[in-house]
């Protein structure tokens, strides 16, 4: 079976872990829950007839008084930044982990602006989306209350992941 | 010169080339074809040898035939189903019974220990810990019984944390196994990262984990970690094992490794190479095991010998009882109740006659000690044939000139005995249970002239009124249009004639005129007048045979009642019956 590690990055309180919740539906288990900054979950994905592990690594949130943990990044096949559209602060704090991100890792990378189902307090004007395109695999709106684009934006990713792995081989 | 030299040697490169070229054809053609020609025979030659040249080298022989091998057997199952069937069929046969029994053996043996660790002491001790400590209960078994027990060993790549292989001891939860082998990645990288003393130089690896049972050993390389997940205390053994497996596995899939991309079917077969280290060692029994256990055998030995006791009581009351029951047979003696509360303590509740033999006596006599019993004993009046003579002799021994002899049951009295004598020893047999008529014959008893007797009035009218008391009480009883005497109805009239005879001489001494009636009677069947003449002829053959008999005849008054219309009785009255008239003359 393929398996992919997939990450979930982003500020505090965007929802990183309500997403994994409303993906792994009722598998999501408490008991991986740890005190090290990372908690781990498991979807089984069916691609092209193609079973796929993906192994979601929840990262704690990060903030001002919390260090990026970059370590658990390692040997990701891709990764999630997870933004609130309630917060404008948080595209900001999520842009900077992905600068981080990308000195350690060159894996596909998703923009996840969650909460869709709030009122929106900012937008991205078309030179922002444009900009953002560019540093940005995928692009989705969610909502982890309501499940809009959830499953969609992770099986895109496994979409793009086998996509990845094809070209690596031909070329 | 030396540019001709060079021209001379290109030219004859080309002649060369050219002879090449006529010998050998165009790009070696000739060659080639005419090996074509004989390539199938050239091959067919080596290729047995070839291939196993080969598989000795690499194994790849194998990997290249396998999937060959694995579609045409595909192919066969499905489009020639019918051969395969018939091709296998002598195997199945051996096949089901060999994994029949390998399941029932293992089957009797899981059934053996679990009925041994749950039936023993150590099973229930081992129970009450587990759940004290709140493990399972397997696992706590398994810690006690094995040293140390790999449960599990993971192959987890290095980079990605990702689960390449598992395996288990008991094959099953491996459902996380993927989520544990990630976790412990992580794990491993924040213990790395936070105490990492040097910036430079290899990062810090977590070797193991432990816990009260536990322990996670891990052995990392370059691109894998091998973990074992090991109950109880891991020797060096397992690290051992656990390297030479990682350096194994990194030899073999070098280039898998490198190159994974998260698909790790290609680990699939690297999973014998990990089942060498699922390693576990018994437990060495402790030697006090091995000790007698005194005290379970010193209850196994008291309760045979109070089974045995037991047993030995029992076979023992029993006899007694058959032995005491015996007195049960005794003539005169009844037994209501027997009791053995032990061998010396017996309750006997008896009815005995007063004639019967002496409990005490008898209880001597069959070597049983009186002493023993606890005896209750109560009259009765026995009728045994053998207390009834007892009892006749006893009463018989007072009157000397009477001598008895039984016949059939029945006494017979014979001599001389006076009236009021002979009364006395009749009633007296009477009360014993010697009945005249039924088991007394008095026939050969011959009185004595009762003028000698200075007798009372009164007792003579006493004995005279008894008397005809007992001539009323004789009826005869004929059957169904009968009038004929039968044998029982000639014993009764000797008893008539016997009375008659005692009678005649105390009327005579008391002044009284007597005569015997004889009345007949028919029951109420058929015609009255019938009945009448069947009445008196009933009556009439009475009367013939007392004439016979010396009654006088002038003393016999004979009549025929025909039917006696009472209720209850006028259906069955075929009787004759007797009644003294008497007349007082002074």
């Amino acid at each position: 079976m393929i398996q992919k590690k997939i990450c979930l990055l982003g500020a505090s309180s965007v929802g990183k872990t309500s997403l994994v919740k409303r993906f792994v539906e009722g598998i999501f288990s408490e008991k991986y829950l740890t005190t090290i900054g990372v908690k781990i979950d498991k979807k089984t994905l069916s691609i092209a007839n193609k079973e796929m592990n993906l192994l979601l690594w929840d990262m704690e949130g990060n903030d001002s008084y919390n260090v990026f943990q970059e370590r658990y990044l390692r040997g990701a096949a891709g990764y999630i930044i997870v933004v609130d559209q309630t917060r404008a602060s948080s595209l900001l704090e999520g842009i900077d982990i992905h600068t981080l991100a990308r000195q350690v890792t060159n894996c596909p990378a998703i923009l996840a602006i969650n909460k869709s189902d709030l009122l929106a307090t900012w937008h991205l004007d078309d030179s922002e989306h444009q900009a953002y395109q560019n540093i940005f695999d995928l692009e989705f709106l969610t909502s982890a209350k309501t499940g809009k684009n959830v499953e969609q934006m992770f099986s895109s990713l496994a979409e793009l992941l086998l996509k990845c792995e094809k070209n690596d081989i031909t070329t | 010169m030396p540019t001709d030299a060079a021209t001379e040697h290109t030219e004859s490169e080309q002649q060369l080339e050219k002879v090449r070229e006529l010998l050998l054809g165009k790009e070696n053609s000739r060659i080639t074809a005419s090996i074509q020609k004989d390539a199938r025979s050239i091959v067919a030659e080596v290729i047995t040898e070839a291939l196993h040249d080969r598989q000795q080298k690499d194994n790849s022989v194998n990997k290249v035939l396998q999937p060959f091998i694995e579609d045409s057997v595909k192919h066969s199952v499905a489009h020639n189903s019918e051969q395969m069937v018939s091709s296998l069929y002598p195997l199945v046969g051996s096949l089901v019974r060999k994994s029949v029994a390998a399941f029932l053996s293992d089957f009797m043996e899981k059934t053996n220990q679990l009925l041994e660790n749950s039936l023993t002491i150590k099973g229930l001790k081992w129970r009450f810990k587990a759940r004290q400590s709140g493990v399972s209960y397997a696992q706590y078994a398994a810690s006690q019984t094995f040293v140390y027990r790999v449960e599990h060993v993971f192959l987890i790549h290095r980079e990605t944390g990702l689960l390449l292989n598992a395996v288990a001891l008991d094959n099953e939860n491996k459902s996380d196994a993927d989520i544990v082998s990630a976790m412990l990645t992580a794990i491993n990288d924040f213990v790395g990262d936070s105490f990492l003393s040097a910036q430079e130089g290899p990062k810090e690896q977590l070797q193991s984990v432990s816990t009260d049972n536990f322990n996670l050993l891990i052995k990392p390389g370059p691109s894998a970690l091998v973990v074992a997940a090991v109950s109880g205390n891991p020797p060096q053994s397992i690290s051992n094992q656990l390297q030479l497996t990682l350096e194994r596995i990194h030899s073999l899939y070098f280039d898998e490794l490198n190159n994974f991309n998260g698909d790790n079917q290609h680990f699939d077969t690297a999973d014998n190479i990990l089942r060498d280290c699922l390693l576990s060692e018994e437990k060495i029994k402790p030697s006090h095991k091995k000790k007698i256990p005194w005290f379970a055998w010193s209850i196994v030995l008291l309760a045979l010998c109070y089974t045995t006791y037991q047993t030995f009581d029992w076979v023992k009351s029993t006899q007694l009882h058959k032995k005491i029951m015996r007195l049960d047979s005794q003539p005169g003696v009844i037994i209501k109740q027997l009791k053995i509360n032990q061998l010396d303590n017996i309750k006997l509740d008896i009815l005995r006659d007063p004639d019967a033999v002496n409990i005490t006596d008898w209880l001597n006599s069959n070597e049983l000690q009186p002493s023993t019993f606890t005896i209750v004993e109560r009259s009765y009046h026995s009728l045994d044939q053998k207390i009834l003579q007892q009892r006749a002799q006893r009463i018989i021994s007072a009157y000397p000139s009477i001598s008895s002899t039984w016949q059939n049951n029945s006494l017979a009295l014979a001599g001389t005995l006076d009236l009021i004598k002979t009364e006395q020893l009749i009633n007296a047999l009477a009360i014993a249970g010697l009945t005249q008529g039924e088991n007394l014959t008095t026939a050969q008893l011959q009185l004595t002239s009762t003028e000698h007797i200075a007798t009372s009035q009164q007792i003579k009218q006493q004995l005279f009124n008894q008397l005809i008391g007992r001539i009323a009480s004789i009826q005869l009883n004929f059957s169904v249009a009968s009038g004929d005497i039968t044998a029982k109805m000639q014993r009764s009239l000797n008893r008539l004639y016997q009375y008659i005879k005692q009678l005649a001489p105390i009327a005579d001494d008391l002044g009284i005129d007597f005569g015997l009636l004889i009345i007949g009677s028919s029951d109420n069947t058929g015609n009255k007048a019938a009945n009448d003449i069947l009445s008196m002829n009933r009556a009439n053959n009475t009367a013939d045979i007392l004439l016979s008999k010396g009654i006088a005849k002038d003393k016999i008054y004979v009549v025929g009642l025909g039917q006696i219309d009472i209720v209850n009785i006028s259906s069955t009255s075929r009787s004759v019956m007797f009644n003294v008239i008497y007349t007082n003359h002074h």
